[in-house]
């Protein structure tokens, strides 16, 4: 199915700061400084698919230093307490958040899955058949973060031709 | 008073359960539906709210509401759905299966706290 896709990177940043606001800088401290540099690395990422009116997954991805600091402030821990489960959950539950966002600015009818966890690098888990289409990239407290919407080519074709 | 926090997501669990406890409830904790049901067979005495994500794996929790209003027992329960799931659709598909309310994640505290005081569940002001 054919859309166009009416989430751009201002929607997400939009978004982004909600959830710094939310859970990661409630005091407003530290939020995501962003660089627009989409070739930053990351070391662990989360993800989320959207299926039905748009088909796509939204990726959150960051060093690991950054996730540990994510799941510290989600869970109000102290940095060394933040076990490998912790950090799993939490970017679990930060791609649910941002792609549940990210599907209620789409037209009605598609589906959110549940999070996939994966504690490597984005490039190592590659989603086939998918072109990025927007993101939000950033230094939090010096580390990278991003979120990225990837849009799968049999809609990118379609809205083509 | 009791609270019972139902999210498959453990770090969700905690940041609610770190908010309801602030305002001096008992939660309680499920991963799912299923679970909380399961949970809720076994207490002689119903928690006073739910608060209960959308997308959960084994029971959501748009089933969860529907199998709680179908329950006497579970009548006085509040049902406020917690989830991502923000379309006006899907708010009214909640509320018309037997939602209270409405909280669209990413929630702030203070947001929270009003939200529950709105149902009268906490003070006015509890969150100042």
């Amino acid at each position: 199915m054919s859309v166009e896709v009416e989430v751009d990177e201002n929607d997400l940043a939009e978004m982004v700061e909600q959830v710094w606001e939310s859970y990661l800088d409630p005091e407003g401290v530290s939020p995501l400084m962003q660089t627009y540099d989409e070739n930053q690395p990351s070391e662990v990422h989360s993800s989320v698919s959207i299926t039905g009116s748009w088909n796509g997954h939204v990726v959150y991805a960051s060093s690991r230093a950054a996730a540990q600091r994510a799941a510290a402030a989600f869970l109000a821990m102290e940095l060394d307490e933040v076990s490998e489960e912790d950090i799993s959950d939490t970017l679990g539950e930060l791609a649910n958040i941002v792609g549940g966002n990210v599907k209620a600015m789409l037209p009605p009818g598609a589906q959110l899955s549940l999070p996939q966890v994966v504690l490597a690098p984005e490039a190592s888990a590659r989603f086939p058949n998918t072109e990025r289409i927007s993101g939000v990239y950033g230094l939090w407290e010096g580390e990278p973060v991003s979120i990225s919407m990837w849009q799968s080519s049999t809609d990118t074709k379609e809205e083509g031709a | 008073m009791r609270a019972m926090v139902i999210d498959d997501s453990r770090a969700m669990r905690m940041i609610l359960k770190r908010i309801v406890t602030k305002l001096n409830f008992e939660a309680v904790e499920a991963g799912d539906g299923k679970e909380a049901l399961d949970l809720l067979a076994d207490m002689t005495e119903v928690p006073e709210v739910a608060l209960i994500d959308w997308n959960m794996p084994n029971m959501n929790g748009l089933e969860f509401v529907t199998k709680v209003r179908a329950d006497p027992r579970l009548r006085e329960m509040t049902l406020v759905m917690v989830t991502t799931e923000s379309e006006q659709s899907q708010i009214v598909r909640a509320l018309a299966a037997g939602a209270h309310e409405y909280v669209i994640k990413p929630f702030t505290e203070g947001a929270m706290i009003e939200k529950l005081a709105l149902l009268g569940l906490v003070p006015t002001g509890a969150n100042s």
